[in-house]
């Protein structure tokens, strides 16, 4: 069964994602972009490094991946039929 | 042509079925190319996220199986409501209406159609697997196959090696593919914005009654809070579909501190929109119930920047095409008719070239020639009302701010898209007359289409029809369209040369615009209400006479002969 979240209501996640979403921390400079412009709450900071706490509600619009001027998050899509899905988009 | 025993080799490859990929693939099956469609996603189009109207000269310059077909839309759309918010507490809220396509003309004749990306998507890869292309869902194509250095493929999320002669890449903003062949670098966060999108269920007659066929933008001052949200952001759009409503807010992925900007304000910003802006909270707010939220990244500004802009769109072996290839609208953050535009030169590029043996760059490259020789193209990645109004905005320059909305959103738009609008339509009829009945029967057809819901296979309860329900209007405008049909087939070739002729002289369009329109639009305006007892009742006589209709009189007659039977 697919999860939905209450705040985005909606919007179905297939499981099967996983890790598809990677931090280099070596050229991390722990400037919070990708926590500001994350609309799931993916990222937070710890150790002044940027750490995912979960990909379960990424709407994959790599918004991360655009600010991170570092090079720091590699982006990849998801397994095929993974990920978030919507009839509403 | 690639053996047909060869399971993994294909002529071509088409990454993405969302709007470009699949009509990219028709062409190339239809063409006998072996053609394959890869989506990621468990079904076309349900990764595209948007608030969408597709504008008219896409369906009038696109794609023949749309403008012919029975696409699934959402509304037809007359025209554009701005709200210029200057104090949200005292009301202080300027409107610029000026965009409005005056009755009776309104609501058959459309400037665009709004729709929900997945069914459109879903239904155009139908049409492509119709043509014979092959549609493989649930697979990422995750690298190039390469061959002396030349792109000779994918590599699919499955450890698949698929074979190809040509590539169209139609992944998207994100271009992740373009990135590993090596043909461009990630966008920088200046030229992305994040769309916020809600999606709202509202009763068809509540819709009907307060949006009637039209958008609604908002625009304002900053210290507002209401829009546009967050700077470099487009405000507050909101879309009306049949029995609900699209919402938009979005921000560019740099601010104008040049800082990255904390997108958790939306929340703030939506909060305010839909508690404090009048007409959403006594009209809307009472109708609606909030079904979806989601959002998504677009190309915002791509186009505006030149090198971005002039970037080559192909490497050997592989072209890219819509977002992927930066064709984003910088002005109407609409990407649908240039992803539709470039899926076809793609598609008759790569048909070229595979017949001539030759996809190396050398013989690539005329599909970036041809991109930038078209005017619809260039017109709308080229705009910078949308850029520019941030600073009007910022110094609270009301006379600017009124003006670069008139530009791009009001009739001001007639002085700089006349040009290439005209240029496009001569084309197209210098290559194909026939096409001008194609146009008319398109607007009718849509909005029969629109009225029963009906579009591939489906629709809702549609009236009976016989010659005795058909009125005389019914009848004369069969045999005025079958006429008009006659006479373009019978002087086609004169008409093409005269289109042709003409075509140079639509180099004026624009500056006669912008020299007659500030004369002609106080006329105008006053006009259209003027003669609104007229227009009114002549409108819903012109709306009657559609839903009455025999619908087949608004085929195609190009179609009529080879019609799938699933069509209806």
């Amino acid at each position: 069964m697919p999860k939905t979240f209450e705040e985005f209501p909606g919007v179905e996640w297939v499981e099967g994602a996983g890790e598809f979403i990677k931090i280099d921390e070596d050229k991390c400079s722990g400037c919070a972009g990708c926590v500001k412009v994350c609309l799931a709450g993916c990222y937070e900071i710890s150790k002044k490094k940027a750490r995912i706490k979960s990909l379960e509600k990424c709407m994959e619009c790599a918004a991360c991946w655009f600010v991170c001027t570092e090079g720091a998050i590699d982006f990849s899509w998801p397994p095929g039929g993974t990920g978030y899905r919507s009839d509403w988009g | 042509m690639a053996p047909e025993g060869a399971r993994n080799e294909y002529d071509v490859i088409v990454v993405g079925a969302g709007f470009g990929g699949p009509v990219a693939a028709k062409k190339c099956a239809e063409a006998g190319l072996r053609t394959l469609m890869l989506e990621r996603g468990g079904r076309a189009g349900e990764k595209v996220i948007s608030g969408l109207t597709i504008p008219f000269y896409g369906f009038l310059f696109g794609p023949e199986f749309i403008r012919d077909g029975n696409p699934p839309i959402e509304r037809p759309v007359d025209g554009i409501i701005n709200y210029i918010i200057k104090d949200i507490d005292t009301g202080d809220i300027d409107i610029e209406d000026s965009l409005r396509l005056p009755k009776p003309l309104s609501p058959v004749i459309a400037f665009g159609y709004n729709a929900y990306c997945q069914p459109f998507c879903e239904w155009e890869a139908e049409r492509a697997i119709e043509s014979g292309a092959e549609l493989r869902t649930s697979t990422v194509a995750v690298n190039v196959l390469r061959e002396n250095g030349c792109v000779r493929g994918v590599v699919t999320d499955a450890g698949d090696s698929l074979g190809a002669k040509v590539v169209i890449d139609a992944e998207g903003c994100q271009g992740l593919l373009a990135i590993k062949a090596g043909i461009r670098e990630k966008y920088p966060p200046d030229t992305i914005s994040l769309a916020d999108v809600y999606d709202y269920e509202m009763a068809k007659e509540d819709v009907d009654r307060i949006f009637g066929h039209t958008l609604r933008f908002c625009w304002g001052w900053d210290e507002q809070r209401v829009a546009p949200p967050l700077g470099y952001g487009n405000g507050l759009m909101v879309w009306p579909y049949r029995n609900s409503l699209h919402f938009i807010q979005d921000q560019c992925l740099k601010a104008e501190s040049g800082k990255v900007p904390s997108l958790k304000d939306f929340d703030e910003y939506h909060r305010n929109i839909t508690t404090r802006v009048p007409w959403w909270k006594d009209d809307v707010a009472p109708h609606i119930n909030l079904r979806s939220r989601m959002w998504d990244g677009f190309e915002i500004y791509v186009g505006l920047d030149e090198d971005l802009r002039n970037m080559p769109n192909h490497t050997d072996g592989m072209i890219l095409i819509g977002d992927a290839a930066g064709l984003e609208s910088t002005e109407l953050c609409d990407g649908v008719p240039a992803a539709w535009f470039s899926a076809e030169i793609a598609a008759d590029v790569a048909i070229e070239a595979i017949r001539a043996g030759d996809t190396s760059t050398s013989f690539l490259k005329r599909y970036d020639e041809r991109i930038r020789a078209h005017p619809i193209i260039q017109w709308s990645i080229s705009r910078t009302n949308r850029h520019d109004l941030r600073y009007a905005q910022r110094d609270h320059d009301e006379k600017r701010l009124k003006a670069l909305i008139h530009n791009g959103w009001g009739l001001g738009g007639f002085t700089h898209m006349s040009t290439p609008l005209a240029e496009t339509m001569l084309g197209a009829i210098s290559e194909d007359p026939a096409i001008v009945t194609s146009w008319i029967r398109m607007y009718f057809r849509y909005f029969y289409n629109w009225l029963y819901e009906r579009f591939g296979e489906h629709h809702g309860e549609l009236p009976a029809v016989s010659s005795g329900t058909q009125t005389a209007g019914h009848r004369a405008f069969k045999r005025s369209l079958e006429s008009l049909d006659r006479v373009l087939e019978r002087f086609s070739s004169p008409i093409k040369r005269a289109a042709a002729f003409v075509a140079p002289a639509a180099v004026i369009a624009n500056p006669v615009m912008k020299a007659l329109l500030p004369i002609l639009e106080p006329m105008y305006l006053v006009l259209v209400r003027i003669l609104e007892p007229v227009t009114d009742p002549l409108s819903k006589k012109l709306i009657d006479f559609v839903k009455r209709a025999d619908p087949s009189m608004f085929d195609s007659p190009r179609k009529k002969g080879v019609r799938d039977a699933k069509d209806f």
